[in-house]
């Protein structure tokens, strides 16, 4: 290996370079990579563009855009664009359409590229070449890197760069992402004017190109497009299945009601018009690979894998392993993030007490500590959980086992009319719904992947299990039935309801708003490789980042609005007495006193806030749940996070958040009484409280990061609603249906 | 001439590929993928609940549901 960087040493390429189009001075150049999906493209961004990259959105769509700078060796600085990774040009999912349409120039928000950085794997040559032959075709400037070239000539494949060039009239250059070779060479390249490639590989009969050329005249101009690119995105609007509202937009409306003229008289004239693209170019792949490229039998690559794959999709050690494995990182995202956890937890407390001491009480203090800090704390507590399932999700993309759970996991999550990658994202739900609903972007499918965010919800994620534990602790009797326990039971009976949600809301959605044809299903198995841990850690930062930066401000905004909520008006005059009872405790050296009439202060204070006043008005519709308006406060402000409902419930009772108090809380909640002085609060309330928190969506981060992945307010929208109105009806039939059995 | 379905071959048995029935997108993208009249396609496996279906084809490996193979005519060879 050692020699290699020095065989792949710059080699003057033997096509003609020329100056392309002048560009407005103002603009830097931009360059995009593109490739197949598992081909390196990201790692060969990641190398080009450092640590710098940019991640939003396409306009109106989900599919995420990276943008980041690389500096060539002349200094000039290019602005690099990493492309969805795509099969075909005629797009099968929303990222390949967004490809198509930046390549034709027809995206609003992303001009065409400069130059087109094209990445194959140089071992699976043979079938990437597809896209690059579509893509030479469309007449943009292209560069051929033949990347993990490592690889390919320990498997004895031998590929003549210059026969390559010759044929597809493009430049091409060897380079390893994963371990950095010939990226020097590459940006050299990338320095220069390419032309575009004049080659032609497909002949189309004259029927179908008179038709295309027909409608391409008719088509506004663009000027960056060769007659072949004009005459292929002729050809794609035709082929277009109705979906894309790119082209909707280009296509001038009088040529739009002549398409379905123009398609008809091509089915009479030519039948395969549809599909004949693909033969011809296959066609001339198998020619071009004749002339350049020589592989000495079936690589060694091919035997560990077909080793690997033995086990890992054997029938009984394949489900096996993988349990085994899904086991240990829902076990890691819970215990590992643990630590992180309570350190951010304590810091932001701490922080909080510390800057509290240094403010002069009031109301400034109250919203800096109260709101703003804990608002920052409630964000940046989900980043080791981000951080830890991210690890293992693109350890696993990387490696080439994600690909393989999905195809374990396929039938099992078909039954339900989900993709064998929406396990993952919905067991690490269990934990956390964020970090689960951010796991969703390796379902390629947009329905698939609507779905599986709009069910991630119904997990029972870990700030359920303090609202468990008070509810069972106080009402559910520790009787044993065999070897088991009725807490135990009933702790179990939420995850089991959650989880049969799911799979109810699933089935729904697929039949109505997410209904569509079943879409083909294709995915690759790639061959298995070492994760380029580079990769994975800048994907651990990103990701974590990203959550900061798109979900973190509308987390801080609510959570100073329920601080707000929670703080005013306030007790006013009587609050006004307590306080000074207060002092007065504290002066006569009465600390127990002062802390009881502290407890009661705060009390007071949330009971005559707006959040209290918010109880009382929503009285009456939780009523019928059995739920009063002390539960009604907490209902409010666990939006910040579900587990907040018991440090509410405990303020409501005053009763301080320390462990005592919260032993005592389960007294206090046993006991409470309405003003009738009955108990106020069952067995049946507690179930029917514990079923409504499985079911309802109260968790604003959770809105907030479904707001970010879905990149419309629709759908968040849609699962507040949805979801609240079901944990109604439920909690609705339980408690009633429970009355009418003489329970409670 | 042998005509068979693409989900009825043995594990390890290669076929060539026929035609695939169907219309629009979904024959094309199978096209595009490689499933081309006249390609050679080995099947792997099945998983481990019997769907999907482990091939390769143009060297590339790939999954597909039963029901998807079962619109390609192959050819055992």
């Amino acid at each position: 290996m050692s020699n290699l960087s020095e065989r792949l040493r710059p080699r003057r390429s033997a096509l003609s370079v020329v100056s392309g189009p002048a560009r407005p001075a103002a603009r830097p150049r931009i360059v995009a990579i593109l490739g197949n999906p598992n081909s390196g493209k990201s790692t060969l961004f990641n190398r080009l563009t450092g640590l710098r990259a940019k991640v939003g959105n396409y306009a109106g769509v989900t599919v995420e855009k990276k943008v980041g700078r690389c500096t060539l060796p002349s200094g000039e600085r290019v602005e690099t664009l990493d492309l969805p990774g795509t099969y075909s040009l005629h797009p099968g999912s929303p990222d390949e359409r967004i490809v198509r349409d930046v390549l034709f120039g027809l995206s609003d928000d992303t001009p065409s590229p400069d130059l087109v950085v094209f990445v194959v794997d140089a071992t699976q040559l043979d079938r990437q070449l597809f896209l690059a032959l579509q893509l030479i075709s469309v007449g943009r400037p292209v560069v051929l890197a033949l990347n993990m070239i490592d690889a390919a000539r320990a498997e004895g494949i031998v590929i003549n760069e210059e026969a390559l060039e010759h044929r597809l009239g493009v430049p091409v250059v060897s380079i390893s992402a994963s371990k950095g070779i010939g990226i020097g060479n590459l940006r050299r390249m990338m320095e220069r004017d390419v032309a575009p490639s004049t080659r032609s590989f497909r002949q189309r009969p004259a029927a179908v190109q008179r038709v295309l050329d027909s409608l391409s005249a008719r088509l506004p101009r663009r000027e960056l497009l060769t007659d072949s690119g004009r005459a292929d995105l002729a050809a794609a609007i035709l082929l277009d299945d109705g979906e894309d509202d790119a082209i909707a937009r280009f296509v001038p409306p009088d040529v739009q009601d002549d398409l379905r003229i123009l398609r008809r008289r091509l089915d009479q004239t030519w039948p395969e018009w549809r599909t004949d693209d693909a033969t011809a170019i296959y066609d001339a792949i198998e020619d071009i690979m004749r002339v350049a490229v020589t592989r000495g039998g079936e690589g060694r690559n091919e035997r560990s894998r077909a080793r690997i794959d033995r086990v890992l999709t054997h029938r009984i050690f394949g489900p096996l392993i993988f349990i085994l494995l899904m086991g240990a990182i829902f076990q890691s995202v819970f215990e590992w993030a643990a630590p992180a956890m309570d350190l951010i937890d304590s810091t932001v407390s701490l922080f909080g007490g510390w800057v509290g001491a240094h403010l002069p009480a009031g109301p400034v203090r109250s919203l800096v500590v109260d709101g703003i800090i804990a608002g920052v704390g409630a964000t940046l507590i989900f980043v080791p959980q981000i951080a830890v399932l991210f690890f293992f999700l693109s350890v696993m993309e990387g490696s080439g086992y994600m690909a393989r759970a999905a195809f374990i996991m396929d039938r099992v999550m078909g039954r339900v009319g989900l993709s064998g990658r929406a396990f993952i994202p919905l067991l690490s739900s269990f934990a956390c719904a964020i970090p689960g609903i951010m796991a969703t972007r390796t379902i390629d499918n947009r329905r698939d992947r609507i779905a599986t965010i709009m069910i991630a919800p119904f997990m029972s994620c870990s700030a359920r299990l303090p609202v468990y534990a008070v509810l069972i602790g106080a009402f559910i009797p520790r009787h044993r039935i065999g070897f088991l326990t009725l807490p135990g039971i009933t702790l179990f009976s939420m995850y089991f309801l959650g989880i049969v949600a799911a799979i109810a809301v699933a089935g729904v959605l697929k039949r109505t708003a997410l209904r569509g044809g079943r879409p083909l299903y294709v995915m690759e198995l790639p061959p298995y490789r070492m994760p380029v841990w580079r990769s994975v850690l800048l994907t651990v930062r990103e990701r974590s980042w990203l959550f900061l930066q798109k979900a973190g401000t509308v987390i801080l905004a609510v959570s100073v609005i329920l601080w707000f909520l929670a703080s005013y008006p306030g007790a006013g005059q009587k609050g006004h007495d307590l306080q000074q009872r207060i002092v007065a405790a504290e002066q006569s050296g009465n600390p127990a006193q002062a802390s009881e009439l502290r407890n009661e202060l705060a009390g007071l204070n949330l009971r005559d806030s707006f959040a209290g006043y918010g109880g009382r008005a929503l009285e009456p519709l939780i009523k019928p749940l059995g739920f009063d308006w002390r539960i009604g406060i907490a209902l409010i402000t666990s939006f910040a996070a579900r587990e907040v409902m018991v440090s509410t419930m405990a303020t409501v009772f005053n009763l301080g958040e320390d462990d005592d108090g919260l032993l005592s809380l389960r007294d206090k909640l046993r006991l409470a009484t309405d003003e009738s002085g009955e108990r106020a609060y069952t067995a049946l309330t507690a179930i029917s409280l514990m079923v409504f928190f499985v079911l309802a969506c109260q968790c604003m981060s959770t809105v907030a990061v479904v707001r970010r992945e879905t990149n419309s307010w629709r759908w968040p929208l849609l699962m507040m609603v949805s979801m609240n109105l079901l944990a109604w009806i439920a909690s609705f039939a339980v408690f009633q249906g429970g009355r009418f059995l003489g329970m409670g | 001439m042998n005509d068979m379905r693409l989900d009825h071959l043995a594990p390890g048995a290669e076929a060539i590929v026929l035609a695939i029935d169907g219309e629009g997108p979904s024959v094309r993208r199978l096209m595009d993928l490689g499933f081309v009249p006249g390609t050679p396609v080995r099947f792997i496996r099945s998983a481990p609940l019997g769907d999907p279906l482990e091939l390769v084809v143009r060297g590339m490996h790939l999954s597909l549901r039963r029901s998807e193979a079962a619109r390609v005519h192959v050819e055992p060879v």
